[in-house]
């Protein structure tokens, strides 16, 4: 990898410049004016440089800004998807949103996470990536807040308060990696080559995972997701939904040592994942909203994509990064397509809604891995690196879980919308939902043979059936056993273990209430005078006995 | 014998940052009202000018420059030197002055009855009058002329916090004016026991003196705790908060960005040059538990504040916390050279970078309350809608006290950071940590308010120009722009260090 200045290299700059640029646009009414037109067009430049940059390129910003961007195959696999849906929600959301207040705002609060989580995915160094991951995480309060609503404000207040915890996890880890480096702002690579011999290794490790964990919503730090996603308008859950959870996912790639075996740690976040896969299928049973049923499915998957990741770090096997690109390509597209369609939906009534029903529940379906879809092939394309021991059927379980969600997901959309006038979205929101229905269902073919080694033929043959369709046989089992779950419904508020927590808010607020009664006590003149001459001999001891 | 201290060319450009105010305070005086506000700009330009000159006649001789006052040398004479960290504070004091200066111009020309009245005229000659106190604190080397420095800080600070006569902010003041003259006989004190001992005041003939007798421990822990009163650090904060809230925004930002960091350069100087090495280790130990405990007492107090000016005044008190505990992680005491290590750098660029954003803060405090007509923060909703460009700055400056990149504060933050993973001081990384936790919060709570869509729209008392807004939100982009230094020792802070007469004598 050179970081020498070629054309390629610039197109990966212009990846990450454009959203930016537009968004300093908007300075001049003239651009503020047209700016929810073009929001499509900002992701293009990332598009192009996924299809047709090869891995490997790369470039390095000159002095003073330390960045470096390069292109590599989970981090191309990322941007593709991540760049498709940024394009198609972009095109939704200036038909969604057309004439409502903030409209501005909304879109530069846009720009800017899509130029963060873009970013995230190219960047090469260690300051550039936490430069741009706390930008998509600091902007995207914007799109959480956007509504105004009670509801959106406290998602707003949960979600900053659990993304400023998270970077500074990730801070400390990122300082503590560097601080070995001949170079104060070393490469992610050069860092995390060094990484297995470091003597903070586990420390580092450790506050990793949690900075990362929490962005991509493992349990027990998923509180804010089920919040945050649904609080935002439909464009934007689908962005927040379907790439910037991605940013842990790249994460986790970028920064954990796959090349040695990390038995133990892998161990941890094979765990941790599996027990958020079936944790958040569990808890999204007993939701009633569609999107926070969608924002439940996430932290699911989400789950699954650590387990993949884990059980890569357990052995050291390299392919894990890929695998798990792969696995996130296909949530993101389908992710984001399910968002918008809740969307189109709404919109739709009387019979019309029908084959939206329908394509949306194909969608939903893919999730659980239903055969020839993407999340067939992408669970596929795991299954050998993750064996045929307990960790396998573990994962099988989590596709029996993910199709009663789904299920619950379909049953909840046709309730929803049985009472909808006849009408139909609009074109400018049906459209983009479509690309990105098709995105979904095709792209994942033409990757798949590079990811998986093994032809596309083996994706349809009888013994890879069987592998998806029991579990899913089972999810149907388990929903009609449990009667469609209408006994759970609205049963675990909206993001369940939160409301525990806030519970004991009270009881937090008294240390700052007793903070600021002593600092009243302190603030007194005696005490005050008590505190100087305690000073001067309590320095004046110190001193006298290093004499 | 050699003298002490060999003058070197550019040496009077000390003395002129020291009379440059000092005398335009006198030319108002003799001009009058009329013309105060012309001779304070002419002088603030002049005296960007001599920072400027000074800065660049120290890149060029990679040596301090000394001034030595009448060919007198001391213990007889005052020696003036200026080191690379001294330069700095010069060049931070006449940018964020100049800054000062054309935004109080046109924060009294929005009231054209005023702008040549008695609260105008004042502020410009107390202005100067600080301006010159701070220099001679920057540029000195004689504990005595120290003092005389510090006293004139004071004497001119305390009238500008109660520029606008209300009963409120007179008592305010008083308060400063107490316990700042409990400092100043500490610190008086102090110095008349290092001269009893050492028959010297001249900071480099004390510290070369071949044996230290307990009058120097107790001159010090008497001269120390009388600076950090007026330093306000914690626990000794009980004046700060109600003097820098309630003073004008234009003094506001002054006293908050430089006043308090003149007691704090002084300490840094009484550990790092005079103190004997086991005391220095010691006194920065002390040091650093109470700036962590400021940087964490003090940041939930922000975090607790109803109105916008005593938050910022809170996060003043918290964020010099991070200047102290700076000691123990440069290793000030512990034999080696600290000015070269990452932590020094790094708290150097939370000192200058904190003064950049903690003035455009309280400009754009002030916007908001001259706009507005109150600064609760509770009913501040949309402020952002009715003045962007304040708003902007706000997050602006914001982001560099919470330590996000790309900021001055993030550089800052992140060397601390280094210095304390490399060096094993995990208690001082996790008060760096929460304490950028809890400044998330406080400019949270503020930015929250700025994005808000209230029911009924903020209404404005009176139309702001763009030209009073453009002025905190250039020092603002300053604050950020000091992100894209290097992550690592600069050079310019190792100029002139160590302080010894053996690096200028041939």
């Amino acid at each position: 990898m050179s970081f020498a200045t070629s054309a390629a290299g610039l197109l990966l700059v212009a990846a990450l410049l454009a959203p930016l640029a537009l968004a300093t646009a908007c300075l001049s009414r003239a651009v503020r004016a047209r700016v929810p037109g073009l929001l499509w067009l900002a992701p293009l430049p990332a598009l192009l440089a996924a299809g047709l940059l090869p891995t490997g390129t790369a470039i390095a910003f000159p002095v003073p800004f330390r960045m470096a961007l390069a292109l590599d195959q989970p981090g191309a696999i990322l941007l593709g998807g991540a760049a498709l849906l940024w394009s198609a929600a972009g095109a939704y959301a200036a038909s969604y949103l057309r004439g409502k207040p903030g409209l501005t705002g909304f879109c530069v609060w846009w720009l800017l996470t899509l130029a963060g989580s873009l970013g995230v995915l190219i960047v090469a160094d260690i300051a550039g990536f936490y430069l741009l991951f706390t930008l998509a995480s600091l902007s995207a309060y914007g799109l959480v807040a956007h509504e105004q609503t009670a509801a959106a404000r406290r998602a707003g207040l949960v979600y900053m308060v659990l993304a400023l915890l998270g970077e500074a996890f990730l801070l400390f880890a990122f300082v503590m990696l560097a601080a070995g480096q001949p170079d104060p702002n070393p490469l992610i690579r050069d860092a995390v080559a060094a990484l297995p011999g470091s003597p903070m290794r586990d420390g580092i490790i450790a506050l990793l995972m949690l900075g990362f964990a929490l962005k991509m919503g493992l349990i027990p730090l998923h509180v804010w997701l089920p919040l945050a996603h649904p609080a935002a308008p439909m464009p934007a859950s689908a962005v927040l939904s379907g790439v910037l959870v991605k940013a842990g996912v790249i994460g986790l790639i970028r920064f954990l040592p796959f090349e040695a075996p990390l038995p133990a740690w892998g161990a941890v976040l094979a765990i941790a994942g599996i027990l958020t896969a079936y944790g958040g299928a569990a808890l999204g049973v007993a939701q009633r909203r569609p999107k926070t049923i969608l924002a439940y499915s996430t932290v699911s998957q989400m789950g699954l994509v650590a387990a993949i990741l884990g059980a890569g770090l357990a052995v050291g096997d390299a392919s894990a990064p890929g695998l798990a690109a792969y696995y996130g390509l296909h949530h993101t597209l389908v992710k984001g397509g399910l968002f918008l369609a809740v969307g189109v939906a709404f919109a739709s009534g009387g019979s019309r809604r029908w084959p939206l029903l329908l394509l949306a529940a194909l969608l939903a379906l893919s999730l659980a891995g239903l055969p020839l879809t993407s999340g067939a092939l992408a669970k596929l394309a795991v299954k050998p690196m993750l064996g045929y021991g307990l960790l396998s059927i573990a994962v099988s379980l989590a596709a029996a879980g993910s199709t009663m969600l789904m299920l619950h997901f379909i049953a909840v959309m046709v309730s929803e919308t049985a009472d909808n006038p006849p009408s139909s979205a609009p074109p400018g929101e049906t459209l983009p939902w479509l690309a990105t229905a098709a995105a979904s269902l095709l792209i994942p073919w033409w990757l798949y043979p590079a990811l998986s080694g093994g032809a596309l033929a083996s994706a349809w043959s009888l013994p890879s059936l069987w592998k998806l369709v029991w579990p899913m046989m089972l999810g149907v089992v388990v929903f009609i056993a449990a009667k469609r779950f209408a006994g759970l419904a609205g049963r675990v508020p909206e993001g369940d273990i939160l409301v525990l927590a806030e519970r004991q808010a009270p009881r937090l607020a008294r240390l700052p209430a007793a903070i600021e009664r002593l600092d009243g006590q302190l603030r007194l003149w005696p005490a005050a005078g008590i505190v100087l001459l305690a000073l001067v001999i309590w320095l004046g001891g110190g001193f006298l006995m290093a004499a | 014998m050699t003298p002490a201290y060999a003058a070197t060319p550019g040496g009077l450009l000390l003395v002129l940052a020291v009379m440059l105010p000092a005398a335009a305070a006198l030319v108002m005086l003799v001009l009058g009202p009329r013309h105060t506000r012309l001779v304070a700009l002419i002088a603030l330009a002049l005296g960007l000018v001599v920072a400027l000159a000074t800065g660049l006649q120290l890149v060029r001789s990679q040596t301090a420059l000394i001034y030595v006052l009448g060919n007198w040398q001391p213990p007889l004479g005052i020696a003036l030197r200026a080191d690379g960290l001294s330069v700095m504070m010069l060049a931070v004091s006449a940018v964020v002055m100049a800054a000062t200066g054309l935004f109080a111009r046109e924060l009294f020309g929005l009231d054209l009855a005023t702008a040549d009245g008695r609260l105008a005229t004042s502020f410009w000659i107390l202005l100067m009058g600080l301006w010159s106190g701070l220099n001679l604190v920057f540029v000195s080397q004689d504990l005595f002329n120290l003092y005389v420095a510090l006293e004139l800080l004071t004497f001119a600070a305390v009238p500008l916090v109660c520029l606008d006569g209300r009963g409120e902010t007179m008592a305010a003041a008083l308060r400063y004016l107490m316990f700042a003259l409990l400092g100043s006989m500490l610190y008086l004190l102090g110095a008349g026991l290092l001269y009893g001992a050492y028959g010297t005041l001249d900071i480099r003939l004390i510290a070369s003196a071949s044996h230290h007798g307990p009058a120097m421990a107790i001159a010090l822990a008497l001269m120390i705790p009388g600076l950090l009163a007026k330093a306000a650090l914690f626990p000794l904060h009980l004046w700060l908060p109600p003097a820098h809230a309630g003073a004008p925004a234009a003094a506001s930002a002054v006293l908050s960005a430089l006043v308090i960091k003149a007691p704090v350069f002084l300490i840094l100087r009484l550990v790092a040059d005079i103190a004997p090495p086991g005391s220095a280790a010691v006194a920065g130990q002390v040091l650093a538990v109470l700036g962590a405990a400021s940087i964490l007492f003090c940041s939930v107090m922000a975090l607790r504040q109803e109105r916008l000016k005593l938050m910022i005044a809170y996060s003043t008190v918290a964020q010099i916390g991070y200047l102290f505990i700076v000691f123990p992680l440069a290793g000030v005491g512990d034999g080696t050279a600290p000015w070269g290590t990452i932590a020094w750098t790094g708290g150097a660029l939370q000192l200058t970078s904190h003064a950049l954003a903690k003035a455009a803060m309280f400009m754009a405090a002030g916007i908001v309350a001259e706009a507005v007509g109150h600064d609760r923060i509770r009913d501040l909703g949309g402020f952002g809608r009715v003045l962007p460009l304040t708003a902007t700055t706000f997050g602006l400056a914001g982001l560099s006290l919470m330590g996000i990149p790309p900021s001055g504060g993030f550089i800052a933050k992140c060397l601390l950071l280094t210095a304390a993973a490399v060096g094993g001081h995990l208690w001082l990384a996790l008060t760096i940590l929460v304490g950028g936790l809890l400044a998330g919060g406080y400019v949270f709570r503020v930015m929250d308010r700025a994005l808000a869509t209230p029911v009924e729209p903020l209404l404005l008392r009176k139309p702001i120009p763009l030209r009073l807004e453009i002025i905190p939100l250039v020092l603002a982009v300053l604050a950020v722009a000091l992100g894209f230094l290097p992550l690592e020792p600069f050079g310019l802070l190792q100029i002139g260090r160590p302080d010894s007469a053996l690096a200028v004598s041939p």
